[in-house]
């Protein structure tokens, strides 16, 4: 991917695939790298799907034959001499406690580190797409925090959907506004 | 004049790697690196160019269906991904040449 908020967009779409109800999404950023974390308490796969993911040619899906969102992700953190990493417990072994993270560690010094690119507009497509999801997304900064949590909102909207013109406009310039604090230190 | 992948390996400077189906058809060319960008962008039935080896380029190629990979300056492909090309059917040429002048020369065959 050209940014890593596409990546970011890509990854948490599997999680409201397998049924999840919170993704959480992090970033935690130092002087020198970037790691993502994107969580979820779906579905969760056991440990030979796990194995496979990895593998362009393999899918969940069965109209295609490949699926890249992980295999590309991978490449990309490799690419900068980052890591990258699957854990996943099943709901069937783990019927309380189930779900995958999926945790990509970027070098930013490494000249082939894509750059991060508009995560707002990542975390809002993921709002407007499933609004019956919760996401929780954290951006930690060596300046300061950006954070989000559609939790906290819905106690507040009560019955207005997260995707409602008004809201996704002010989720929009919430998170503009936080980062331009940050930014700003 | 119909320029199939044979035609191209009969060219001075490209050897084959991996080749199922000779006889495709190169009806133009793509250069590019950034897989995920190659992927919406590469026709079907383009000869694409790049230097990447990793096991994804099989996937791109199979995804944007085309007529064969050519792996420029000299990059090779790890055994695992050799054998994973053949078994996927995709053509996989590798040449010494820059992509500019593998460019270059098939838009004087094509």
């Amino acid at each position: 991917m050209k940014e890593i908020s596409l990546n970011i967009l890509d990854i948490a779409k599997n999680s409201t695939k397998a049924k999840a109800t919170l993704t959480t999404i992090t970033i935690n950023e130092t002087e020198d790298t970037l790691t993502l974390i994107i969580g979820d308490n779906g579905c969760g796969m056991d440990e030979e799907t796990v194995k496979n993911v990895s593998n362009p040619f393999y899918t969940t899906r069965t109209t295609r034959k490949v699926g890249m969102g992980i295999p590309l992700l991978k490449l990309s953190a490799e690419q900068t001499g980052g890591s990258f990493e699957i854990k996943s417990k099943p709901q069937d072994e783990f019927p309380t406690e189930h779900g995958t993270v999926v945790t990509a560690v970027f070098n930013k010094k490494h000249i082939d580190f894509t750059p991060l690119g508009d995560v707002t507009s990542s975390i809002v497509t993921l709002i407007q797409g499933d609004p019956q999801v919760d996401f929780l997304f954290t951006h930690n900064k060596p300046q300061g925090t950006v954070s989000l949590d559609t939790r906290e909102l819905r106690e507040v909207l009560g019955e207005v959907p997260l995707d409602t013109f008004e809201v996704i406009m002010w989720i929009t310039d919430n998170l503009n506004e936080q980062y331009n604090e940050v930014n700003a230190q | 004049m119909k320029v199939t992948v044979n035609t191209l390996l009969s060219m001075d400077g490209f050897s084959p790697v991996a080749i199922a189906d000779g006889e495709a058809q190169i009806e133009g060319v793509y250069i590019g690196d950034l897989l995920s960008w190659v992927m919406g962008r590469a026709n079907a039935g383009d000869a694409w160019i790049t230097i990447m080896s990793n096991i994804n380029i099989l996937a791109v190629a199979t995804l944007s269906d085309v007529a064969c990979i050519i792996l420029a300056e000299g990059v090779q492909l790890e055994e695992e991904v050799k054998t994973a090309a053949q078994q996927k059917g995709i053509n996989v040429i590798s040449s010494d040449m820059s992509a500019y002048h593998i460019a270059a020369a098939l838009s004087k065959a094509l």
